[in-house]
């Protein structure tokens, strides 16, 4: 039991960790990421040629893994762990939302576009009221996988030694007796599975409402 | 420089095992959800999830963790350019586990592939009268056009998973990069060369996969009459 409270709330001198820092890690940076990659679309909607180089910095930034990222921006920024953690994470689901959303910020239908014109909503309410919400919630199955990716791939944070979920189960398997190791793995194991499971009920929720709204 | 090329080589071969061995078992795996039969495709389903639902990282961690103290017996071979003849049971752990975390990923992607080719078409194949290794293939390059894109983006991100082999003394890049930064404090110098070194490894998968396609033809309104045409004559 003690063992499942440290791989759910982290060790007790490392608190909050485990899977909840997992999944507080992972939800900051697919907030942050999100915000970043609407962004980053609207700059590639409106500036096409301007945006180029953009993409080719984030088309980079998607040939590197995640792992030697981390270990990067460990080594060559002075921030904290966790704030590095973050930052990482945060770069590594913009480079893959940006695209996500560039590509059905680009499908906007033109028929939409002149609607709002003819109803004469500036061009600010228009964005912020039809255009972003309707890619959002196009990209909402796209964007929905590459959250459950996010939430799996928080287990590369431990290069950096942070005590989330699987940092926490390799320090007590290390330290785990032969039969222990296995159940301590395991255990982790389960609650990466249920947690992604837990996302994608979210998202099937969110799904079937919008679906109800017609949208 | 020869350490450099040895460790690049001991990704790629950690990378095409791997991935080889995550292929086949994704076409076990989506065979298994396709069968008539309700507890192979329940237990094809489940096994998806299973895999699809554990990170890579943890997969690695265990499979490394239990085979560590075990010395690799003799008969075991060891195609890992870099890694000790000694620690070559590791390095197979941790390519069984990556293949694990990748296996699930790519069994949805056949799956979806073999769902695009829709019910019609199916029995229409099989009213062509073929044999089977005909059928499959005639099938396979129907499912190549929604299939192949996807499947290059995934053995990138597959690439990428290989880093975690540095965790275990195991040659790779990522153990070679994090390795001399440290020796040489020289970050910026081994980061550049790793985050390069990868990023053409990845282009040339994604390039692979772009010129299969194109290969292909795989346009599916462009190649589906072409193809059953030439198939029935």
């Amino acid at each position: 039991m003690p063992i499942l409270i440290d791989l759910m709330i982290g060790l007790p001198q490392q608190r909050p960790g485990g899977l909840l820092l997992s999944i507080l890690v992972a939800v900051a940076a697919a907030a942050a990421a999100l915000a970043l990659g609407v962004l980053y679309a609207m700059v590639c909607v409106t500036a096409r040629f301007i945006s180029l180089g953009l993409q080719a910095v984030l088309a980079i930034l998607r040939g590197i893994p995640l792992l030697l990222l981390i270990f990067a921006l460990g080594q060559l920024t002075s921030l904290s762990l966790p704030a590095t953690g973050f930052l990482a994470l945060s770069l590594y689901s913009v480079s893959h939302v940006g695209e996500t959303v560039r590509g059905y910020l680009t499908a906007y239908p033109a028929a939409l576009r002149e609607q709002a014109k003819l109803l004469t909503i500036s061009p600010a309410r228009e964005w912020l009221a039809l255009r972003i919400p309707w890619t959002l919630q196009k990209s909402l199955d796209a964007v929905g996988t590459h959250w459950i990716s996010l939430l799996k791939d928080t287990g590369a944070l431990t290069v950096l030694g942070i005590g989330e979920l699987t940092t926490v189960a390799r320090l007590l398997s290390e330290q785990a007796t032969t039969t222990q190791w296995l159940e301590v793995l395991l255990a982790a194991a389960a609650l990466y599975l249920i947690a992604v499971l837990a996302l994608m009920r979210l998202l099937t929720v969110i799904r079937t409402r919008l679906a109800r709204k017609g949208v | 420089m020869t350490a450099f090329v040895k460790q690049g080589l001991g990704t790629l071969a950690v990378w095409a095992l791997s991935g080889g061995l995550a292929l086949a078992l994704a076409v076990m795996l989506t065979t298994l959800w396709l069968s008539r039969r309700r507890g192979l495709r329940a237990c094809g389903s489940i096994l998806t999830t299973v895999t699809r639902g554990v990170p890579t990282s943890l997969l690695v961690v265990a499979a490394g963790i239990a085979a560590l103290p075990h010395a690799a017996p003799t008969w075991l071979p060891n195609p890992f350019p870099g890694t000790s003849p000694r620690l070559a049971g590791v390095a197979w752990a941790v390519t069984i586990a990556l293949c694990l975390g990748s296996a699930g990923h790519l069994a949805v992607i056949l799956r979806s592939g073999h769902a695009s080719i829709g019910t019609a078409r199916l029995e229409q194949v099989m009213l062509l009268g073929l044999t089977p290794v005909r059928r499959i293939r005639l099938l396979a390059r129907e499912a190549a056009g929604p299939t192949l894109a996807p499947l290059g983006s995934r053995l990138v991100h597959h690439l990428h998973n290989t880093a975690f082999a540095a965790l275990f003394p195991v040659a790779e890049l990522f153990g070679w990069v994090q390795e001399q930064a440290n020796d040489t404090f020289d970050v910026t110098r081994y980061v550049g060369i790793g985050v390069a070194t990868y990023v053409v490894l990845s282009l040339a998968i994604w390039a692979t996969f772009r010129g299969l396609e194109y290969y292909l033809a795989a346009g599916p309104t462009a190649t589906r009459q072409p193809v059953l045409s030439a198939v029935a004559s």
